[in-house]
């Protein structure tokens, strides 16, 4: 039993060959089927996003390299996609290496933006459309189990989710630092810019319960003051709404200061000296960087936001470097539990075969016992069972160390002897 | 005893070592481990002191060494509660090495009284437990505050220059730290108002006097004034934040002035 898995992404192909490469789901289905024939590939699996295609196979492992063909071929699935269009940006993994690459995409190890959340749910969404198929049997059943398993230890137990690395994902966090939940709390958008916007959405899914929204027009502002559940006020009653909002994200295109020190000191007292949050996406900057000085005031434009991702990018990649050592072991359990899965049907098989010979043969000769009490018959059973499980004993162990080593044809051998079909 | 002190370090030691691990690596095994140590810690601790308690038959505080593992005592039971209430993990890479060393220090000293005044005559009255006591637990907490203030300092320096470093986003929120600050300053100062007045009781039942003019006692009194200060401005809320974290980071020098430097400046107090 080996794993292949071939495939592309974003660091190995353009975006020209991944759009044509891609499936949707209703072509990885059927792709999927006529791909896994049982013969040469067993079970299969497609991974397909805007960053990657990968196929995962099982196969036995004489037949990695026609696995690895067959799936080539399969990826070329039409005159439109010829090989030599996208070989040369082909990845073709075997046995651990195809292991090691799947946690590491589960994990978000191989993103582009390291440690984004999507990836995971994209191969959930694979797998499920690989089980519907019927394609994910009992080994890419493991391996993708396995890898989710690794994708939540690797976002418990190291930080690569855990900063903001955009811009508008940045105020949640910020706010969340300093208010500790964003439950309860009010935000003020000045200016309706798509990244306010988005910023905005973000707030109120962590729990904003109040979004304010001015504007100099109201057209769009409204509409989309309406869309959050949010209010719109006019900028000219700015000063009066300033020390009800606790997190503040100004994007207008105005070329003046829209927030002056002196109204965010005026703000801030009647709001009685409480913390609150300033982000400043515009450029030229709208709020007075003098705001910034305040106590209990904190000020960020949108030169301190990257130079925050940027730091927060670094320190991602620091702890990737831990996660690729959970990989690791991760990889060795994985290996560890696929050797179990491997001989557990054969010692099973085996095992349930004497046993029923011996108990088929009870059945035969139970007329002749004549009479017995209840335990006589379980002392016979019993006789039966220890004596059948004493003589399989030596085999079972020398299948297991023949497991240990890896040895499949003296498994085989042993199965043939015992007439225990596939 | 000793060798029940002994096992209690050793609880200490393995749960700060977890602790520190756990805040490094996000761990949360490893949080659970220092979690578990520090309650079989405290079990045992608490065990040590009121067997102390019951074989020398006065009150465990007369001693340094036993000042030093009562109070010990007091910090690991404050971080209990700071757990319990704000689940602010963060506080004990700070609590627990602290209180390992408490307890190594109060087994390592050798028990011999201080001062002149006999135990026996101290420890008779009954007021003398819950004077030392009391004030056992107010250090606690402002060594809580304290705590909460400089992690407060901290975030609040590095949200100000918009330059995070690994720890900033491993303490806790500013609000949560506020809180435990002021919550934990109110509860101080209850417990060194009351304790500073049954030591006051007591002192007028024994010489008639409410007031030494002892070092200890004076810097108690600037304690007392310092804490009620940050209160009194939290609560009117002119001083939020950074200045009422100064505040109680200079609270706590003082506490530490009351604790050790009155003893080296000598006086009517003879004990921690």
């Amino acid at each position: 039993m080996s794993i292949v898995l071939v495939g592309i992404n974003h660091k190995t192909a353009p975006i020209e060959v991944r759009e044509r490469l891609a499936f949707t789901d209703a072509a990885c289905a059927t792709g999927l089927r006529s791909l896994v024939d049982g013969d040469i590939v067993r079970e299969g699996l497609i991974v397909s996003t805007c960053n990657r295609v990968e196929v995962l196979t099982e196969t036995n492992h004489q037949q990695l390299e026609a696995t690895a063909e067959r799936v080539t071929n399969f990826l070329s699935r039409s005159e439109l996609l010829p090989r030599s269009l996208f070989e040369p940006h082909l990845y073709k993994h075997t046995d651990d290496q195809a292991v090691r690459h799947l946690f590491r995409v589960t994990s978000s190890l191989d993103s582009m933006v390291i440690g984004e959340p999507q990836v995971l749910g994209q191969v959930r969404r694979a797998y499920s459309i690989a089980l519907e198929a019927g394609t994910a049997g009992r080994v890419l059943n493991r391996l993708v189990h396995h890898s989710f398993r690794v994708a939540k230890r690797v976002r418990t137990e190291t930080g690569i989710g855990s900063n903001a690395v955009s811009i508008s994902y940045m105020a949640v966090e910020l706010g969340k630092k300093i208010f500790n939940s964003l439950k309860g709390r009010t935000a003020l958008l000045i200016g309706a810019g798509e990244m306010a916007e988005l910023s905005a959405r973000h707030l109120v899914n962590a729990g904003v319960s109040r979004v304010l929204l001015a504007n100099r027009t109201e057209g769009p502002a409204e509409r989309l003051a309406n869309e959050l559940g949010g209010e719109f006020v006019p900028l000219d009653e700015l000063s009066n709404h300033l020390a009800t909002a606790d997190i503040v994200i100004c994007s207008t295109a105005a070329s003046e200061f829209v927030i002056t020190e002196a109204m965010a000191r005026e703000a801030l007292s009647k709001r009685r000296n409480r913390p609150s949050f300033f982000i400043d996406i515009s450029v030229p900057r709208n709020i007075d960087p003098a705001v910034g000085t305040i106590p209990n005031v904190f000020v960020f434009d949108i030169d301190d936001l990257e130079s925050v991702i940027s730091s927060n990018i670094r320190e991602r990649e620091r702890e990737a470097e831990r996660a690729e050592l959970i990989v690791e072991s991760e990889i060795m359990q994985f290996q560890q539990s696929l050797r179990v899965l491997d001989i557990g049907p054969t010692i099973g098989a085996l095992r349930q075969k004497l046993q029923d010979i011996a108990k088929l043969e009870l059945t035969r000769q139970r007329n002749r016992l004549g009479s017995l009490t209840p335990e006589q018959e379980n002392a016979i059973e019993a006789l039966l069972m220890s004596t059948v499980n004493k003589i399989s004993h030596p085999v079972l162990s020398h299948i297991r160390s023949s497991h240990e080593i890896r040895d499949t044809d003296n498994i085989q051998a042993w199965r043939d002897i015992f007439g225990l079909e596939e | 005893m000793r060798s029940l002190l002994l096992a209690v370090l050793a609880a200490y030691v393995v749960s700060s070592i977890h602790v520190v691990l756990a805040f490094l690596n996000k761990r949360r095994a490893l949080q659970r481990v220092s979690e578990w140590a520090m309650g079989i810690g405290f079990l045992l601790h608490t065990t040590a002191l009121i067997a102390d308690w019951v074989i020398y038959g006065e009150y465990p505080l007369f001693y340094l060494r036993e000042a030093l593992a009562f109070l010990a005592w007091a910090l690991v039971g404050s971080y209990f509660l700071v757990l319990y209430r704000y689940q602010a993990r963060p506080l004990g890479i700070f609590t627990l090495p602290l209180v390992s060393l408490l307890i190594f220090i109060a087994i390592t000293t050798r028990s011999e009284p201080i001062g002149s005044v006999e135990a026996s005559s101290v420890s008779a009255s009954r007021l003398f437990p819950l004077h030392a006591s009391l004030l056992f637990f107010a250090y606690a907490a402002f060594f809580v505050v304290f705590v909460a203030s400089v992690m407060y300092l901290l975030q609040e320096r590095e949200l100000k220059l918009k330059k995070f470093s690994a720890i900033f986003h491993r303490l806790p929120s500013l609000t949560t730290v506020n809180e435990i600050a002021t919550s934990s300053a109110a509860i101080g100062l209850t417990l060194l108002t009351v304790g500073i007045a049954t030591g006051m009781v007591w002192s007028s039942s024994r010489d008639g006097r409410l007031w030494h003019n002892d070092p200890k006692e004076i810097f108690a009194a600037l304690t007392w004034l310092l804490y009620l200060l940050l209160i009194l401005y939290r609560s009117t809320a002119s001083w939020r934040g950074r200045r009422a974290a100064w505040m109680g980071v200079l609270g706590f020098v003082l506490v530490l002035c009351t604790f050790f430097g009155a003893r080296l400046m000598g006086g009517y107090h003879v004990f921690g």
